[in-house]
């Protein structure tokens, strides 16, 4: 039975070429997409799922408000992780992972190579987290100074081979340090929040441990198995009082965190699974780049749209030639076949049918898929698709999508009466088919919302790049790594400024881009600091020439100068803190903070002498928060204002004179405003993959109504004849045969207009900064979604009016 | 009102040339009614098409009212057709989703002539057809005469000069095919000359000369009247 079925399915798809082309090239783009996205969406979500202990793994997130400035951090004090492991027979174990001194300089022979996968950690890493060593001792490896361990593939990058336990590895810090590898461990898969090439025992760490005041440290505990972590949370408030308080009232003179709390401050700890690190953690202190959950639903929701305009071409054809399957249906019910029979006919048809876009689809993943990768930022493999799960799912995908685009065919084709059928009566409901108009509607509503999305996320990103920012990012030359120079930074600097068309000089180790330095200090109005004077800010260190090289513009008072000695205790303030801080003439003003070193505590003044015009410090998703500059030698970048067209050569020439200071460490440099576009990558790719997913919907939506035009142009073939006949010229039947289509695509972009809008609006809530949803960018859409519909009908149309109606009309 | 002269049409398949209209002359005055016979493939209905401007002959000459139109691009042509010439056909082709009105009302529509002036003369038209009654039903309510009476209905609403009709009664059964010749004789009486391709004897009874063919050319012609 099921052979015959097949064999007359296949006849069908031969016997109608171009509906099965059209079928086919629809359904195998949807799916095409569908899997790549799938492929997508499965590598989000198996963050972090690796680890043994995975479902039982937290880490404590701090959230701080203080003195008006808010603090989502990722990381939390030296101490928290030891303290919840004492003081709660719940936690069974924690680790602490330390990577705020960025980068390490590794020697390999004579050359020194950047290393940015660094972290410090303690030893109860192994506890904490599945990652197998393939030499080495769990238990000791991190126990003592001095001692680091390595990933398989930076092994073999230094070595040559694995077999490095007990060698030595020698980093720039202090000049030179040397540490000792006590093992390696196997690359951690990409699908983890971070990634590690180093680990130094946290023993090497430099820092006044001890502070529940600081938050420096990712911190990680495991749960006992049956431990609800909402409930746990509520301990941290005990913690607070026992720990935290005490500190507090030592160091700020804060009493009571009811007093705090009533200033309107904030301190709260919290804890987040490991396995929604990725997609739903966007704090400062993070380990890497996260993902975002809701790009994630974007995708998937798209995926399955684009899905499902493929099935409904398929359904839309499958119903509009129901006149020429009804005679086939009449004849088989008079025959003796069961309708149920019918339906399983037709279910093997467009499963059949599905079955090869599938296999064509399989096709496309295979040509596209890196090119999907540069789009999506992953790396997916195209042979990940044969792993069990996947061959089930791509076994399912026909299944599925048939029955989804067949079944209502199916159904609607099978019910038909033969008698009606055989004596003509049904020449089946071209024009009266309301759910065929409903679908073609809600195709092209897709196709609307999608250019509208792209539109808005390209004007945007648009917005981004031409805002006024505060400073000028472009002709901005950044090398990084002038710390490593030591003492000899100062001269690089002096001789590279030297070079023609280099404009201007300055230390710039905090940059208005993501990626760059970052200082979070406490300070207050009075020299006895409590909950209502107290507050956070960003202080930045910045020379001489930092703001003429930034293009950033006093408001007030003046930026630092060498002509005045006092400049050492000078605070440059923006204008939001001078807002904040609410002084009629801010320049003059004193502000205070503490500074911690072996003797204790020690009161500083500093003297404001001038407002900076507010700069975009961090992306555009965030408003401008309070800051601060203190003078000082920030020498681990340096910046160059150039001012030249020839960019090639500049570099080239700097390069030279890094040479000629520091041949065995490597030249790395950037451009500030290409720094800046970084921060907005996400972004850029969900326009591109918007882009393409928009352009894959309209072409899919566009078979099938060319497909349904193709065949109202055959089917009213004798009426466009008879029009003719009767004087009708093209143009008349042109935009007869065309305004059916049109009205639909008209109601399609009614639709879709306060549809999109309330999604974009949506999308663009996350940008403190953002444009406008134009009217016109609805009515572009809307026209866009028109002229490709006129297109695509008029060309069948204008095929049909051309038609010598002598052709159509011969006596049958 | 037509005069061919050496008329030739070919048609052409990848293998095959069939001449469909050999050197053919014919001339048909203003307010004749003429039948035109023959076995099928004789070329009647290619005559027809061309007479009627729907296609163009590959050789001779076709005088229309004086003036050339063999070589005419299709535009002219449709042009000269809607002002002046009304097809009747076997299988009546009303369109479906038109009713009575509307089907009569179209070569006005494509004439361009007003609303209230088409009005009145689809009205008048189908008051003097005897099926105003049937003004706001479909084509598929209407019975075969009924049918073909729109139909004609619909050729002469616009006053041509020319009615061609392709085997008018071939779809319907005898009375009403009498009604319907009956109807062209009216019209022919009134004026309008008629060219009708015919199978039937008992039809071609009714018109004034009748020109047989076979193979792409006349053979005879029956003076009636």
């Amino acid at each position: 039975m099921l052979k015959n079925y097949l064999k007359i399915a296949w006849r069908n798809l031969l016997k109608n070429k171009t509906f099965s082309l059209i079928n086919i090239i629809g359904l195998a783009s949807g799916l095409a997409c569908f899997i790549l996205i799938a492929l997508y969406v499965a590598d989000e979500l198996s963050y972090d799922r690796y680890h043994e202990k995975a479902n039982r793994i937290y880490r404590i997130n701090s959230d701080i408000v203080f003195g008006g400035n808010k603090l989502n951090l990722a990381v939390t004090s030296d101490p928290m992780g030891e303290t919840l492991k004492k003081d709660y027979p719940q936690v069974e174990a924690y680790t602490r992972l330390y990577n705020s001194d960025g980068y390490r300089m590794v020697k390999k022979g004579s050359q020194y190579i950047r290393e940015d996968n660094v972290a410090h950690a303690d030893s109860t890493l192994f506890d904490v987290f599945t990652i197998p060593l393939i030499a080495g001792e769990a238990r000791t490896a991190l126990n003592e100074p001095k001692t680091v361990i390595v990933s398989e593939s930076t092994a073999k990058k230094y070595y040559g081979t694995t077999d490095v336990v007990g060698k030595l590895l020698e980093t720039d810090e202090h000049k030179s340090t040397i540490y000792k590898i006590t093992g390696v461990f196997k690359d951690i898969p990409h699908n983890s929040h971070f990634k590690l090439d180093l680990v130094f025992t946290m023993q090497n760490l430099d820092y006044q441990m001890g502070n529940f005041l600081s938050h420096n440290f990712q911190t990680y505990i495991v749960l006992q198995p049956g431990v609800n972590y909402k409930n746990f949370e509520k301990n941290f408030t005990q913690v607070i009082d026992k720990y935290v308080l005490p500190q507090a009232k030592q160091f700020m003179n804060i009493n009571s965190m009811d007093e705090f709390k009533k200033a309107g401050n904030r301190l709260e700890y919290n804890l987040i699974p490991l396995t929604d690190i990725h997609l739903h953690s966007d704090r400062r202190g993070e380990m890497g780049v996260n993902g975002n959950i809701q790009y994630v639903y974007i995708f998937s929701a798209v995926a399955v749209f684009v899905l499902l305009l493929a099935c409904i071409n398929f359904m839309n054809l499958s119903t509009a030639r129901s006149s020429n399957r009804a005679k086939e249906v009449g004849i088989r019910k008079v025959l003796g076949t069961e309708r149920k029979s019918l339906v399983n006919q037709f279910l093997t048809e467009s499963t059949l049918t599905v079955f090869i876009a599938t296999v064509f689809a399989i096709a496309i993943v295979w040509v596209t898929m890196s090119w999907f990768n540069d789009l999506s930022g992953k790396q997916l493999l195209f042979f990940s698709l044969f792993q069990p799960q996947y061959i089930l799912f791509l076994a399912a995908l026909p299944l599925v999508v048939g029955l989804l685009a067949g079944g209502y065919p199916a159904f609607f084709l099978s019910s038909f009466k033969p008698i009606a059928v055989l004596k003509g009566k049904i020449n089946a409901g071209f024009k009266r088919s309301a759910l065929r108009n409903v679908l073609v509607v809600f195709q092209f509503a897709t196709s609307i919302i999608l250019i509208v999305g792209t539109i808005i996320v390209y004007r945007q990103l648009n917005f981004i790049q031409t805002k006024k920012l505060g400073f000028n990012k472009e002709q901005v030359l950044i090398v990084n790594g002038t710390g490593g120079l030591w003492n000899k930074s100062e001269a690089f600097k002096e001789d590279v400024s030297k070079l023609a068309g280099v404009s201007g000089a300055t230390f710039a180790g905090y940059l208005p881009v993501s990626n760059s330095s970052r200082n979070d200090n406490t300070y207050s109005t009075s020299p006895v600091m409590d909950s209502k004077n107290g507050f956070n800010m960003q202080t930045w260190i910045a020379d001489y020439d930092y703001f003429k090289v930034m293009g950033m513009e006093m408001v007030k008072g003046r930026a630092f100068s060498k002509d005045f000695g006092t400049d050492t205790s000078a605070l440059i303030i923006n204008e939001s803190l001078a807002k904040i801080l609410g002084f009629k003439d801010p320049v003059g003003q004193k502000l205070y903070t503490y500074f911690q070193d072996q003797s204790g505590n020690k009161l500083v003044t500093y003297n404001i002498i001038g407002v900076v015009k507010d700069f975009h410090f961090e992306s555009l998703r965030q408003g401008i928060g309070p800051l601060c500059f203190r003078l000082g030698k920030p020498d681990w970048v340096t910046a160059f204002k150039v001012n030249t067209s020839n960019i090639n050569d500049l570099v080239k020439n700097v390069e030279a004179k890094w040479k000629t200071y520091a041949p065995s460490m490597p030249f790395s440099y950037q451009f500030l405003d290409d720094a800046f576009d970084n921060m907005y990558r996400v972004e850029q790719r969900t326009g591109k993959l918007g882009l393409t997913l928009a352009i894959i919907a309209i072409v899919i939506a566009c078979l099938g109504l060319f497909g349904l035009a193709t065949y109202m142009a055959e089917q009213r073939i004798k009426e466009i004849g008879v029009r003719k006949v009767l004087g009708a010229s093209v143009t008349n039947l042109v935009s007869m045969l065309s305004k059916d289509f049109l009205r639909l695509v008209i109601i399609s972009t009614v639709l879709a207009v306060p549809l999109s809008w309330w999604a974009m609006n949506k999308w663009l809530q996350d940008f403190a900064y953002r444009i406008n949803i134009g009217w016109w960018v609805f009515a572009a859409a809307g026209v866009l979604a028109l002229l490709i519909a006129v297109l695509t009908v008029s060309s069948q149309a204008i095929k049909a009016a051309l038609t010598n109606p002598v052709k159509s009309l011969r006596t049958e | 009102m037509i005069k061919i002269t050496d008329l030739e049409k070919y048609y052409r398949t990848e293998e095959v040339e069939t001449i469909a209209l050999n050197k053919l002359s014919i001339e048909v005055k203003e307010g004749e009614f003429v039948a035109v016979m023959g076995p099928s493939g004789c070329g009647k209905s290619t005559l027809l098409n061309i007479l009627g401007l729907l296609d163009d002959p590959d050789g001779g000459s076709f005088v229309f009212n004086g003036i050339e139109v063999a070589g005419f691009n299709e535009r002219k042509r449709a042009d000269l057709r809607k002002k002046n010439i009304g097809f009747v056909f076997q299988s009546f082709n009303l369109i479906d989703e038109l009713t009575v009105f509307e089907n009569v009302e179209l070569p006005l529509i494509y004439n361009n002539v007003k609303a209230a002036d088409r009005k009145k003369r689809v009205e008048e038209v189908l008051d003097n057809l005897k099926i105003m009654h049937r003004r706001n039903h479909y084509p598929q309510q209407l019975s075969g005469g009924q049918q073909q009476r729109v139909a004609v209905a619909r050729a002469v609403v616009n006053n041509p000069k020319l009615i061609l009709a392709d085997e008018p009664t071939g779809n319907l059964d005898s009375s009403n095919g009498n009604e319907v010749m009956q109807l062209l004789t009216e019209l022919n009486e009134k004026g309008t000359t008629i060219v009708m391709v015919t199978h039937s004897e008992h039809d071609a009874r009714y018109s004034h000369r009748i020109i047989r063919m076979l193979d792409g050319h006349s053979v005879t012609e029956n003076i009636l009247i």
